[in-house]
């Protein structure tokens, strides 16, 4: 068995629980477990790490390594992976992950393999087609680098008895600059708060068919109008409309999606509503997954009815 | 200044995906292709900024005869000139072959900015660009949503979760992988597409350009064992019947929910 490394991630000062993820995914794959922790006064939490999943934890703390830096951090993650001898390398696919890993992969002439949500009789899974079907990937040669999707495996619970030690990063070549983070700025319409959400995606087709279908379904339960990301990215509906990853995380107690198919980015995003109806002409879509009522039709056909019928039964 | 955009042709957003025969792959006959559509937003950002000032535009896409298409749409919405990697030996590779073949192309080109997508719509990688970046061993950034000519290089906006935003400066040369919804795609003009008749379009193979051990399948480090229809879990109950059935039992459901 051969040796795991993993890439913990910091936010607000802590690691993350996808990083406790990868530790759970680690065991899956099995071998020898250590880890690395980047970032700028992180020694507690390098300490706590290593007794719960992380084993012999690398702690590459230095100022220059404070924010996230591609040239930074994969000058630690090489230096990481120099000291361990690790030939399986795990990160998780996060907007850090996506960035670096593959740098990585390229660096050592390695096997990549990324957004996998699961370890199987010697093969990673992975989604591909925006979801529509799945991927059974091997690796070949002697190293692996690998990403793993958020939320996909249970995060370690357990205890470990590991333990830090220094690791000696040289980040003075680094090229790409950090500036500085922009938060998200406070949105207009507060999806987070409304009982009833009915979100169209690009099977709606047009920003008048959001006005003229998608708005009179949510004006009926007195509800907000979501979207998913191809709507916003074509400008018919605002950013903060947008539902998923990089737009609002939303619990309603009622999300209807009319015409989207399901990508995990936008599932994200809505699958933790108390009920989900999903309304699409294409049977397959991964929609229907989430979904616990599911009507396989041209929304233009079902929206209106529905609409329709529940003005009639308010009377 | 010269900008290399790196376009891959993907199967269209709305072909049907169907299994190919070992497994491995999709049936690609009788099917639309498009340009992969993080990278529509790649090219339009390379175009503004030859609008904006003086740049030569080179658009670099790797994959069959079919490609050509995919070409000739970027040559009329404004590129300058093309490269094609059309090579059947190609077939089967692995993102770090066709990065390695990309950085090849780039190498011969010597660009200030590399444009690519974040992510390819059928493989959903999100690994090429970078691969290409560190090959070239250039900074990079990706999942980039504003990107601004400032001092000796670019600013970036790179998207976090939620909509956050982390900026960063890149000294040029440089590459950028954007996400979708940076700006709103051109089409091309009917102008635009019968001055790219006459735009060239250069057509190589793997062993043009140093590589024909280290691509397709043999070469592959990551190797797709197959490809399946997920499994279906517990699933929505999918309501049947017409219209109006179909409605009157969303109704009743709607109202067992409290909301009515
Ligand atoms: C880093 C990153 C972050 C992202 N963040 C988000 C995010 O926050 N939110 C998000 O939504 N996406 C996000 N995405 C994009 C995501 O991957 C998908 O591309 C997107 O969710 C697809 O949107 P869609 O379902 O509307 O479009 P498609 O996937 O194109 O689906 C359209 C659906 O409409 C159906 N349809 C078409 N016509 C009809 C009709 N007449 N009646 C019924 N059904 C019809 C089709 O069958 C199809 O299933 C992100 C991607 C990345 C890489
Ligand atoms: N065959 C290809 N030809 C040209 N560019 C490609 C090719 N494959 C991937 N790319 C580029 O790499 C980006 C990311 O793709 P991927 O890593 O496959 O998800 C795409 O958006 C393109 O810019």
């Amino acid at each position: 068995m051969g040796t795991i490394l993993i890439v913990a991630e910091l936010k607000d000062g802590s690691v993350r629980e996808a990083s406790y993820e990868l530790a759970a995914f680690a065991n899956k794959i099995g071998g020898d477990v250590k880890s690395l922790v980047i970032g700028s006064g992180v020694a507690g939490e390098a300490e706590s790490f290593a007794k719960k999943g992380g084993g012999t934890v690398y702690v590459a703390d230095d100022a220059s390594l404070a924010n996230y830096n591609v040239d930074g951090y994969s000058a630690a993650i090489r230096a990481a992976i120099d000291a361990s001898g690790a030939d399986t390398v795990l990160i998780s696919n996060t907007p850090t992950g996506w960035d670096v890993a593959p740098r990585i992969a390229a660096a050592l002439d390695a096997a990549f393999v990324s957004d996998v949500f699961n370890f199987e009789d010697g093969a990673y899974i992975r989604r591909v087609f925006n979801g529509k079907l799945d991927a059974r990937v091997k690796v070949a040669g002697d190293k692996a680098v690998v990403t793993v999707q958020p939320g996909a495996l249970p995060a370690f619970e357990g205890s470990t008895d590991g333990s830090t030690e220094t690791l000696a990063v040289d980040t003075s070549g680094a090229r790409a600059k950090f500036v500085e983070t922009k938060v998200a700025e406070a949105k207009g319409v507060d999806l987070t708060k409304a009982d009833v959400i009915i979100s169209g995606g690009r099977g709606v087709g047009d920003p008048e068919k959001f006005t003229e279908v998608i708005q009179p379904l949510a004006e009926a339960l007195g509800g907000a109008m979501g979207a998913s990301r191809p709507v916003v990215d074509a400008g018919w509906l605002p950013h903060e409309y947008q539902v998923g990853s990089s737009g609002q995380v939303v619990t309603p107690k009622l999300y209807v999606a009319c015409g989207i198919s399901g990508a995990i980015q936008h599932l994200v995003g809505m699958k933790g509503s108390n009920f989900i109806i999903a309304i699409n002409k294409d049977p397959d879509a991964p929609i229907f997954e989430v979904a616990q009522l599911g009507v396989v039709a041209d929304l233009f056909e079902v929206v209106p009815a529905l609409t329709a019928a529940l003005a009639e039964a308010k009377g | 200044m010269k900008i290399l955009v790196c376009m891959k042709q993907v199967p269209h957003q709305d072909a049907r995906l169907d299994i190919d025969g070992d497994g491995t792959w999709i049936k690609e006959d009788g099917i639309k292709f498009e340009i992969n559509s993080y990278d529509t937003f790649a090219l339009e950002e390379a175009l503004r900024i030859k609008d904006a000032g003086e740049a030569e535009v080179v658009v670099v896409s790797i994959g069959p005869d079919r490609v050509t298409q995919a070409l000739r749409t970027a040559l009329g919405m404004g590129a300058d000139r093309a490269v094609h990697v059309n090579d059947d030996a190609v077939a089967g590779s692995d993102a770090l072959a066709i990065a390695k073949l990309l950085a090849a192309v780039a190498k011969e080109e010597s660009p200030d900015l590399v444009l690519m997508g974040l992510m390819s719509d059928d493989g959903n990688a999100t690994a090429v660009a970078p691969m290409v970046a560190e090959l070239m061993g250039i900074p990079s950034a990706t999942g980039v949503m504003k990107a601004e000519a400032e001092g000796d290089g670019y600013r970036c906006e790179r998207e976090l979760e939620g909509g956050a935003l982390e900026v960063v400066d890149l000294p040029t040369p440089c590459l950028i992988a954007v996400q979708s919804g940076l700006n709103q795609v051109r089409y091309a003009s009917l102008k635009g597409i019968m001055a790219a008749k006459k735009k060239p379009i250069d057509t190589k193979g793997a062993g043009d350009l140093g590589l024909a051990d280290q691509v397709g399948t043999a070469a592959a480090k990551a190797q797709i064992e197959k490809i399946y229809q997920p499994a279906k879990g517990e699933g929505a109950e999918i309501i049947e019947g017409s219209t109006d059935e179909v409605v009157s039992q969303l109704v009743g459901k709607i109202k067992e929910l409290g909301l009515l």
